[in-house]
């Protein structure tokens, strides 16, 4: 019986020695794992969207290779509703390598604004919740994850149409100027054509037209509209409808009183 | 009055080499652990309590192992190997809370599933509580064999 103890003894001592050679060097191996983020982009996506890309890079000087590398990011309004989530997968990291991922997300803005409206015309703040795992080792499976808000700069923001200005057309109409002002806050480039309806007190359509606008990131935008209306419905009060176009969303309308 | 004299002078070296050898042992698995915490001290700075949770770990480790070879020749050296199997065992199933690490700093939270490694440790503690078993029961089977001769 003396022989099979003894065998059991070795075998499991070597076992032992391999378990804590294994764990201990694929700890260290941590150590020699380098994360590193690249520049944030928004860019158009082709699928009418607001694509967010994130370049990661990935250093693996460790001993072992890394597998099932995963980013995930999921994007929460203020509420906290859902707006967007995905996941991109690098199956295998090998050792002594630097790989370069690039994490895209599209983000829907008709889906956005059908859930609220003012991702449009007030600067908010979105939560990001973000998740980056893998198997240390290809067999130890390790996660970190966090949250944190993300100031969402609004395309619109104050968005006001100045009161109408009338000077006289002809005997029936006059000529109806509104201005209009906006600051771009987003990190992207708005253009499309806003189309404007002007509606006295009675809720007559009193006349329309349209304009278009091309504003870069963070600057402002003023601009006006020139229609023509009859003069004998015009009243000091009513409203406007605007609609806006854009390659990335359409909306409208938008409801604002004037006089 | 002479046999007497060699047996005390047995005893004693068999003590002395007893203490030796526990010495020897315990000397080797500290330097191991001290080697091998060079490794870990990275795990140390995100992990608060780890270099504690692995020192009293090493040190009841130790103070069994040390128990077990002074012991030696005896039953007793089964309850202590017994005793360091289910220590392993038990210390690391509570430590490492099943498997599932989970540590958090600022407002990152890290988990780490270790549930595969902790299978391993717990099927080789199994095999060294097996194997102390077999030898207690070997200890006694071969002492009752000679107590009939």
């Amino acid at each position: 019986m003396n022989v099979p103890i003894r065998m059991i003894g070795i075998a499991t001592t070597f076992f032992w020695i391999f378990l804590i050679a294994f764990a201990a060097s694929a700890v260290y191996s941590v150590k020699d794992l380098r994360f590193g983020f690249g520049e944030p982009q928004f860019t158009i996506a082709p699928t009418r969207g607001l694509l967010f890309s994130l370049p990661i890079n990935i250093e693996n000087r460790g001993y072992y290779s890394i597998s099932s590398f995963y980013v995930t990011t999921e994007f929460s309004g203020a509420d906290g509703s859902v707006i967007a989530k995905e996941s991109t997968l690098l199956p295998i990291i090998p050792k002594g390598e630097l790989v370069t991922v690039l994490h895209n997300m599209t983000l829907n803005l008709d889906d956005m604004l059908e859930n609220n409206e003012q991702y449009l015309f007030s600067d908010s703040e979105m939560r990001i919740a973000a998740s980056v795992g893998m198997n240390l080792a290809e067999i130890l499976p390790a996660e970190a994850s966090t949250n944190f808000s993300f100031p969402w700069g609004a395309p619109f923001n104050n968005l006001s149409f100045g009161h109408p200005q009338c000077t006289a057309f002809n005997s029936t109409h006059l000529t109806t100027r509104v201005s209009i002002s906006f600051e771009n806050h987003a990190a992207f480039d708005v253009a499309g054509k806003i189309k404007l309806k002007i509606y006295n007190d009675a809720g007559v359509l009193l006349g329309e037209n349209e304009t278009g606008f091309n504003v870069p990131q963070y600057s402002p935008y003023n601009g006006s509209f020139e229609s023509y209306v009859p003069a004998a419905e015009i009243t000091p009060s009513g409203h406007f409808e605007a609609y806006i176009v854009t390659s990335l969303f359409d909306y409208g309308p938008v409801v604002i009183p004037y006089g | 009055m002479a046999e007497e004299k060699t047996d005390s002078k047995k005893k004693i070296r068999n003590i002395t080499f007893r203490v030796l050898k526990a010495t020897i042992k315990a000397v080797i698995v500290y330097a191991l652990y001290f080697f091998l915490m060079q490794f870990l001290a990275p795990v140390s700075e995100f992990v608060p309590g780890f270099q504690q949770l692995v020192e009293t770990f090493v040190i009841v480790y130790i103070v069994l192992m040390v128990l077990g070879t002074l012991t030696s020749g005896t039953i007793f050296q089964y309850f202590f190997n017994t005793a360091q199997s289910l220590y392993v065992m038990l210390y690391l199933l509570l430590s490492l809370n099943g498997g599932t690490l989970s540590v958090g700093f600022e407002n990152v939270s890290l988990m780490v599933d270790l549930r595969l490694f902790l299978m391993i440790v717990i099927l080789l503690s199994l095999l060294g509580l097996a194997k102390s078993v077999l030898q207690a029961v070997n200890f006694l089977n071969e002492r009752a064999e000679y107590g009939r001769i």
